[in-house]
């Protein structure tokens, strides 16, 4: 298989050429459903990342599935700018398990998905390694209200071992909440980590981020 | 060693320096700013954990109150030389360090034991684990390979731990993105191993151009690594059986880069050269002399905004221009220095160029290197910095000011070093837009300003 980044040149010395584009990734795609090696597939999956187009991602979305393949699905699937990503990602989280299904729930976050938000939640109970933590994150990221309301009760509520992601969720949410002008959203997110019995460094984190409050004028 | 003493507490006088960045963006509370009112908040202001000199057989060393409890990760031949330098240092004490390979954690240890007369110095494998359960390390060594410089720095600040991460910092602009947030979110204190921010005769040049002996500056050079090219390898190398995971932990040595089967080689330096391990030719040396461009010409919170792509296989030649029309040219080989890691500033009265190896810089005019001494000696004054750079952490620590090389310079010089190398991964010219942080109208580098990271290790 060429160097991917011979691709990628390729790809941008013919960048006007949409049609040249197009069939380089009709052929990546192919290899897919090939019986090509598992390193062809995932050059395959690398190269899509930088010239796929939403017609890469059932493809790619098949892959999340396939424990040897499913991080560089992600891989691919993850810088495409279309909705059709997020879509694939969220129905995936239904049918995971293990270590695919915790890269789809980073993905989700990565993503900021809004519409994650409520599966997201559901995640925050998985008892699998890793799942909870990461989808606490990826709630801080995705950092709307309905992520700011599910981090905060699960603070009160989370096991010990889970507290701390929880904690790093809000305070990710609070400072975008804060961005979009919601300061008493922020604020009521720092008050919650500075309460959680967490340790000093948090309790620095929350009043860092009051007095960034503070001093940001209030958006009306 | 350092000429200054360890200061008791907050600097009590005199302006930030010039090259100072503190946290954050133009909305920002500044750290110093935050941290003045968190302690008198009521006590919010992280300070060392201490251990007896007693219990650890220190009755020679500094007083526990006075004292880092430090701890690594990923200490290799590399982090054996900056463990031995910061050992050297009477106020530190290192405790504990961390690897997936059985043979270097081991190798650690007996390094640490021998230099402390004990068998104190504990292992551990697992990171999450060892920063977990290790409450009492104040600091840590990160010294792992380039794959890993980011996440752990941000796992081990999120843990409340300060930092000092061996370069390149990160393997992408978004990974540096993050280390700037997570140090800013908790307050910690981060050094990267840009070293030669610190060596004198570094900081000479430095001074030279912005007291303005070399009036204005236009062009600045920055060396780039003899070996390797900026395109690199994808390809797998024969896999080889696994070793036993204490032997040798392939997934977690791997963490976020994709899986490729086992190689001894990758872990013994010969992941260089591979693009999921590497930052280039360009990151090897632009890491350093990036960095060092970037602080002499006060663009600690910024990066270039044009990269002039050049059609050969190193970017030997690249120019780069900042936003105040000052370029900064990448340079292979021996045409501008005779040592390594060189940098060279040109105005209109003078230049200077330096790198290792220099026992002073070489200027146009002897004469610009008069007064040598008393310009480190004020620059030193100025800034309250020391001349060594794991001094310089060590007083940041207790002090709580910002190091000489940290989030933000380490973040913005290395966004340099990626968007040169993107340039020449498309083979084209590209603005950057450094305040949105983005590539202007151009989808395809602004995809590679990231990449999917490996779960469970995803930042």
């Amino acid at each position: 298989m060429t160097n991917p980044m011979t691709i990628l040149a390729a790809t941008s010395a013919v960048q006007a050429d949409a049609a040249a584009t197009k069939e380089t990734e009709n052929k990546l795609i192919a290899v897919f459903k090939s019986d090509a090696p598992r390193k062809e597939k995932v050059d395959a999956c690398r190269q899509l990342g930088v010239i796929g187009t939403k017609n890469a991602v059932p493809a790619l979305a098949a892959l999340l599935g396939d424990e040897k393949l499913s991080h560089m699905a992600r891989y691919g699937l993850e810088p495409i700018p279309d909705a059709s990503v997020d879509e694939a990602l969220r129905v995936a989280l239904g049918k995971l398990k293990g270590r695919p299904l915790v890269g789809v729930v980073g993905s989700l976050g990565v993503r900021r998905d809004p519409a994650a938000a409520a599966l997201l939640a559901k995640m925050l109970e998985n008892t699998e390694a890793d799942v909870a933590p990461t989808a606490a994150r990826s709630l801080g990221k995705i950092g709307t209200p309905e992520a700011a309301k599910v981090l905060s009760g699960a603070l009160v509520k989370a096991p010990a071992r889970l507290r701390v992601a929880v904690a790093e969720g809000c305070l990710d949410c609070a400072e975008q909440r804060l961005a979009e002008g919601k300061r008493e959203e922020a604020v009521a997110l720092w008050q919650a980590v500075a309460k959680a019995g967490l340790p000093k460094h948090f309790r620095m984190a929350a009043a860092r981020g009051m007095l960034l409050a503070r001093e940001k004028p209030h958006k009306r | 060693m350092s000429k200054l003493e360890s200061p008791s507490g907050a600097r009590s006088g005199g302006n930030p320096p010039s090259h100072a960045t503190e946290a954050g963006g133009p909305a920002s509370v500044t750290r110093r700013q935050f941290l003045r009112r968190a302690s008198v908040a009521g006590g919010l202001v992280a300070i060392p954990s201490l251990i007896p000199g007693s219990a650890l057989g220190l009755a020679e060393q500094a007083a526990p109150s006075e004292r880092i409890v430090l701890g690594g990760i990923g200490i290799g031949n590399r982090g054996s030389g900056v463990l031995g330098w910061m050992m050297g240092e009477k106020d530190v004490q290192f405790v504990a360090v961390c690897d997936p390979q059985k043979s270097r954690r081991e190798k650690v240890k007996k390094m640490v034991d021998s230099r402390y007369g004990n068998q104190d110095c504990a292992i551990y494998k697992n990171t999450p684990e060892f920063l977990a359960t290790r409450p009492d390390i104040d600091a840590m060594l990160i010294t792992t390979g380039d794959r890993w410089h980011a996440l752990m720095s941000i796992m081990a600040m999120r843990a409340g731990k300060d930092v000092y991460s061996e370069k390149p910092s990160c393997m992408t602009i978004a990974e540096g993105q993050m280390v700037v947030k997570t140090a800013d979110r908790f307050g910690r204190i981060y050094q990267t191993g840009n070293q030669r921010l610190s060596e004198e005769k570094f900081i000479f040049a430095n001074e030279l151009l912005r007291t303005g002996r070399l009036g204005e500056v236009h062009t600045v050079r920055a060396h780039i690594a003899p070996w390797d090219a900026a395109v690199m390898k994808h390809d797998w190398l024969p896999g080889q059986p696994l070793p036993s995971k204490d032997e040798a932990d392939w997934d977690a040595w791997l963490g976020p880069c994709p899986w490729r089967p086992y190689n001894p080689s990758y872990c013994r330096g010969g992941w260089r050269g591979y693009y999921d391990f590497h930052t280039s030719c360009i990151g090897e040396w632009g890491a350093h002399t990036f960095a060092q461009c970037h602080v002499a010409i006060g663009a600690t919170d910024t990066s270039p905004v044009e990269y002039g792509y050049v059609n050969n296989p190193t970017g030997d030649g690249m120019v780069t221009r900042f936003a105040n029309g000052i370029k900064m040219v990448l340079s292979r080989g021996n045409k501008w220095w005779h040592g390594s890691c060189g940098v060279r500033y040109e105005g209109t009265e003078g230049w200077v160029a330096v790198a290792d190896g220099y026992s002073r810089p070489e200027v146009s005019d002897p004469k610009l290197l008069e007064g040598f001494e008393k310009t480190v000696r004020d620059y030193t004054d100025r800034t309250d910095r020391a001349t060594s750079h794991v001094r310089n952490l060590f007083d940041c620590i207790k002090s709580r000011r910002p190091t000489v090389a940290n989030p933000e310079v380490m973040h913005r010089s290395m966004s340099t070093v990626h968007a040169a190398n993107i340039c020449m991964w498309l083979k084209r010219d590209l603005k950057y837009d450094p305040v949105k942080e983005e590539f202007v109208g151009d989808p395809e580098a602004n995809r590679l300003r990231s990449r999917a990271q490996r779960e469970p290790w995803i930042m």
